[in-house]
């Protein structure tokens, strides 16, 4: 069985939000205000005219870190919150009940309600579209400009995921949460 | 005495058509319908390969269609110039095929111009007012046919537009160029013989001056550079009265001042030539009229000292990039850029580039700006015909060169200004929107009004549609097949937009729509040449007038199916017609150069395949050399070398500001405006100005403030940043439309048409975008 992971090449991103479109398109995400799965976090640059600090100014890419200690699967009253068999942490609408409390246990701001499916969703890494229509990549990832996101098996050593984990640094996000999250930040 | 005439005589040109006259229905397409299964009911889920038209890229994607509708747009990996992505407008798409607003029937307009008000009717209805009302212009007119003129706006179904305003017969075609990049493609094709492709995947050092890559996406541009910035193998100096995306990402950002790039580039050519560092082997070999710049840029004396001055960035830059960028070259660009006409120098500006770029030798060289191979399509032409009657374009003399595209200002202001020889009466137009893409729209809304027929095909209600007195709903792109179209570049290939999907409403192609309006006009409007026409009238005594008529028939670019026609396009390349239905995409070899090479990454050609040099050291030029001097301009008013002149230097009064414009990622002009998706994701747009000036002003974040100019005034949100100077103020151009049929981009943000001033440049008339001052208050 697969476990899934995302590396992010953040670098690469040039926040044109190509994959928050196609990540709404694909998994039938409302045109509303803050419903979003996914998103590009901004640090604004700092400095003063015309003396900016260049590298002041990035962009971070970002979803749910799909933790393998997810706090919001641990909080969560009806087990709405679990586990697919791949490691992606999933949210089943028939259980949950709305209670967010899983938004205030998630350290990564990574959840919000849903209007159309009445769940505090969240991005599944397109488990129930892409994913169950033999797809192997994310629709966040396909549609990338720039291709910031390699998608792919933690457990295959082979896989460029992998590959990628052992040849280049990388950060996680607030990792010292004991979060295990399974975004990894190339640098 | 009567003379002995051809038909013949009557022919100035030709439609280019993609197709072998005549020739009957194809086997290969006869099978493919064969084999095409029947519709299935319930649960039908296809994919179908064509080509995004939310801006002008054209990349390619897979759409994915679910009992009729489309449920998703997907990137096609097998186009080598998009490079297997699809920005956020092309996942968009679908919002604008389902937007509740579209155009959805002929309609007539039904009250004063601009009123809004129309009344539906029926595509016969239409076609028959038109036919009406032109036949009695044409008539006062006496078959002058450049009364009524023709405006569209880029994509791949102008050309069809084109052929019916070739078989009219008019003078006058306007496009996007003069609003546009009229001045670069001119400007560096005059100089290196190209505008060329920058080969960013190889360049080991750009300087993007003005253009945006981070935001305004360009393909395969985008995609290659952006992963190699940031230390990864390019390296990138922007120049901008901005801090922009691109410039987060650059290694050094220089704040030019508004209006003066000439000044620097002439200082960085200063620099190379003066301390020898330019590419002496190419410069010997492959430049006319070198000795003649070195003495024009030494004996001006243009040093970086002197261009501090003008352009607010140190000497010390510059003469570092001059220096790097000539160690780095061949594989070192100045970066062409695209919408650029920013002020009067533009059109010297783009040279100066060209030649500081060739001065390192990066013409037609990997890493260097290069002109690639193109993969001929089969091109039959279909003659035009010629009326006596028809007069020059009226605005040819307001600029040194006005082309085939003409000078949408000019000639806009020449018939405001009751300037032009004779009366313009009507305009036809394609997907354009001459109200939001032209400065001044004051005066747009006025030219509108004066005319006597305003036909607009559009999918949406722009402002310019709002003005029209018949629209023509156009289908959506994904709702059409297009003429097959072929890319050249260092990748060539051969893409195809195919239906994904039926017209909706009664939307139709614009192959239909000339089709059926041709049919309409072409023998009514042939009485009128009849009638006024002396060639045409000895002709006929000569001749019968079946024959004559033969010659004006105006449907005849238009008889065949567009699937056909592309079939012929590209019948010598075996399979191309296959896999361009299929697959969307075809070059020679496809299959076997065509690989994965890993989760996201695929080679399109292999290295020795790449047409990275194929000028063969001779250049498309007319010396067949990188030309330093053009002295035939010199003759219509035009500087043979590049120069700065005092009058350039535009001085901002205190408490006022420059205005500048520009684009960004998520919207493509007005024509996204209305889009929910792209809504969604940036809400509006905001005027950039300087913290401090705005503090000073009691301007905050999110404050509404009016921008008024010598012409017009709008209101826009603040968003006061560091990342522009204090006499600068900038705001995304296509927001602020005035159309209440368009539902959320009605007075949705600032509109830039409204403020900037219609001056022209002397090249080719194109507008200058950045050369008005305006100030602000808050409201």
């Amino acid at each position: 069985m697969a476990r899934y992971g995302m590396a992010l090449n953040y670098n690469n991103c040039i926040n044109c939000k190509a994959c928050e479109s196609a990540c709404k398109e694909e998994n039938g995400v409302l045109l509303l205000p803050d419903h979003y799965r996914i998103w590009v976090g901004i640090k604004e640059a700092e400095g003063q005219f015309p003396n900016i600090s260049i590298a002041s100014q990035t962009y971070q890419p970002s979803q749910c870190q799909q933790c393998d200690n997810a706090p919001c699967q641990q909080v969560c009253p009806t087990n709405a919150t679990y586990y697919s068999k791949e490691g992606v942490v999933m949210v089943d609408p028939t259980k949950c009940i709305l209670c967010t409390y899983c938004i205030n246990a998630c350290p990564y701001d990574a959840r919000y309600v849903d209007n159309r499916t009445n769940t505090v969703d969240k991005c599944t890494f397109c488990s129930d579209s892409r994913l169950a229509n033999g797809e192997t990549t994310t629709a966040c990832q396909a549609t990338c400009p720039t291709k910031v996101r390699v998608f792919g098996d933690l457990d295959d050593p082979n896989s460029e995921i992998s590959q990628l984990l052992v040849n280049k640094e990388y950060r996680q996000v607030k990792s010292h949460l004991g979060t295990k999250p399974k975004l990894f930040y190339i640098l | 005495m009567k003379v002995e005439i051809s038909r013949r005589r009557f022919l100035q040109g030709s439609v280019a058509m993609s197709i072998a006259g005549g020739v009957s229905l194809g086997s290969s397409s006869m099978m493919a319908s064969a084999a095409s299964p029947a519709k299935k009911v319930g649960n039908e889920d296809k994919k179908i390969a064509t080509l995004c038209e939310m801006c002008v890229n054209k990349c390619a994607a897979i759409a994915h269609v679910r009992n009729g509708v489309i449920s998703k747009l997907d990137p096609n990996p097998l186009f080598p110039k998009s490079r297997n992505m699809l920005c956020p407008r092309g996942n968009s798409g679908i919002q604008a095929v389902y937007d509740p607003d579209r155009l959805k029937y002929p309609l007539i307009r039904d009250g004063e111009k601009g009123s809004g008000k129309f009344r539906r009717v029926s595509w016969d209805e239409a076609y028959a007012y038109i036919n009406e009302k032109l036949t009695k212009i044409l008539d006062e007119e006496k078959d002058n046919r450049s009364t009524v003129a023709f405006c569209a706006g880029e994509g791949m179904a102008e050309h069809t537009f084109h052929s019916f305003f070739t078989m009219f017969g008019s003078a006058h075609f306007l496009n996007h160029a003069s609003l546009c990049l009229a001045t670069t493609v001119s400007g560096y094709s005059l100089t290196i013989g190209g505008y060329g492709q920058a080969d960013l995947d190889n360049a080991k050092y750009v300087i993007m001056a003005g253009a945006n890559r981070a935001e305004a996406i360009v393909t395969p541009d985008t995609m290659d550079f952006f992963k190699r910035t940031k230390g990864r193998g390019a390296k990138l100096i922007t120049v901008d009265p901005r801090f922009t995306n691109t410039a987060a990402k650059s290694d050094k950002w220089l704040a030019v001042n508004v209006g003066t790039d000439l000044a620097f580039v002439l200082a960085l050519t200063y620099v190379a030539i003066k301390e020898e560092i330019y590419n002496k082997a190419f410069v010997e070999n492959y430049f006319n009229g070198f000795d003649e710049y070195k003495n024009h840029i030494l004996s001006n004396n243009y040093t970086p000292e002197w261009a501090e001055k003008i352009t607010g960035i140190k000497a010390k830059d510059m003469y570092e990039v001059a220096r790097e960028f000539m160690a780095n070259a061949p594989q070192a660009i100045y970066y062409q850029g695209r919408r650029t006409t920013w002020s009067k120098n533009d059109f010297q500006l783009r040279r100066a580039q060209a030649i500081f770029s060739a001065l390192g030798g990066g013409v037609d060289v990997k890493g260097g700006i290069c002109f690639g191979k193109s993969l001929p399509l089969v091109e039959h032409e279909i003659p035009s015909p010629m009326y006596a009657q028809a007069k020059p374009r009226i605005e040819k003399d307001e600029a040194a060169v006005v082309g085939g595209t003409g000078s949408w200002v000019a000639f806009r202001n020449m018939v405001l200004e009751k300037r032009s020889p004779y009366p313009i009466r009507a305009l036809f137009n394609y997907k354009h929107n001459p109200m939001q893409n032209m400065p001044n729209n004051a005066k747009t809304a006025e030219f509108l009004k004066n005319l006597d027929l305003v036909v607009t095909i559009d999918t949406m209600p722009s402002d310019t549609v709002m003005l029209s007195d018949v629209i023509l709903p156009e289908c959506t792109y994904l709702e059409r097949t297009d003429p097959v179209v072929s890319f050249g570049g260092i990748e060539p290939s051969i893409a195809q937009r195919n239906k994904v999907i039926d017209p909706m409403f009664e939307s139709k192609p614009v192959m239909e729509i000339m089709r059926g309006l041709s049919a309409k006009l072409s023998k009514p409007l042939f009485e009128i040449t009849k009638k006024y026409d002396e060639d045409v009238q000895s002709a006929i005594e000569d001749d019968s007038e079946e024959k004559v008529y033969a010659d004006f028939d105006m449907t005849k670019p238009f008889e065949f199916d567009q699937e056909e026609l592309n079939v012929h396009a590209v019948e010598k390349y075996e399979g191309a017609a296959e896999m361009l239905k299929e697959k969307g995409v075809f070059y020679p070899h496809i299959n076997e150069y065509f690989k994965k090479t890993g989760v996201n990454d695929y080679e399109y050609y292999p290295e020795a395949q790449r047409a990275y040099s194929v000028r063969n050291t001779k250049f498309a030029t007319p010396s067949g050399k990188i030309e330093c001097a053009v002295p035939a301009l010199a003759k219509k008013g035009i500087d043979a070398m590049p120069e700065w002149k005092k009058e350039y230097e535009m001085a901002v009064p205190a408490g006022k500001f420059r205005f500048v414009t520009g684009r960004h990622a998520q919207f493509t002009q007005s024509g996204t405006s209305n889009n929910r998706m792209l809504l969604n994701l940036v809400p509006e747009n905001f005027a950039w100005i300087n913290k401090r000036t705005a503090e000073k002003m009691g301007i905050k974040f999110g404050d509404t403030i009016e921008v008024a100019s010598k012409v017009g005034k709008t209101t826009i949100k603040a968003y006061p940043t560091e990342k522009i100077g204090p006499d600068t103020l900038f705001f995304i151009h296509g927001f602020g439309n005035y159309s209440e049929a368009l539902t959320l981009a009605h007075q949705n943000g600032g509109n830039d048409a409204a403020i900037i001033e219609d001056s022209i440049e002397p090249m080719h008339g194109a507008s200058c975008l950045h050369d008005t001052i305006v100030e602000i208050r808050k409201v």
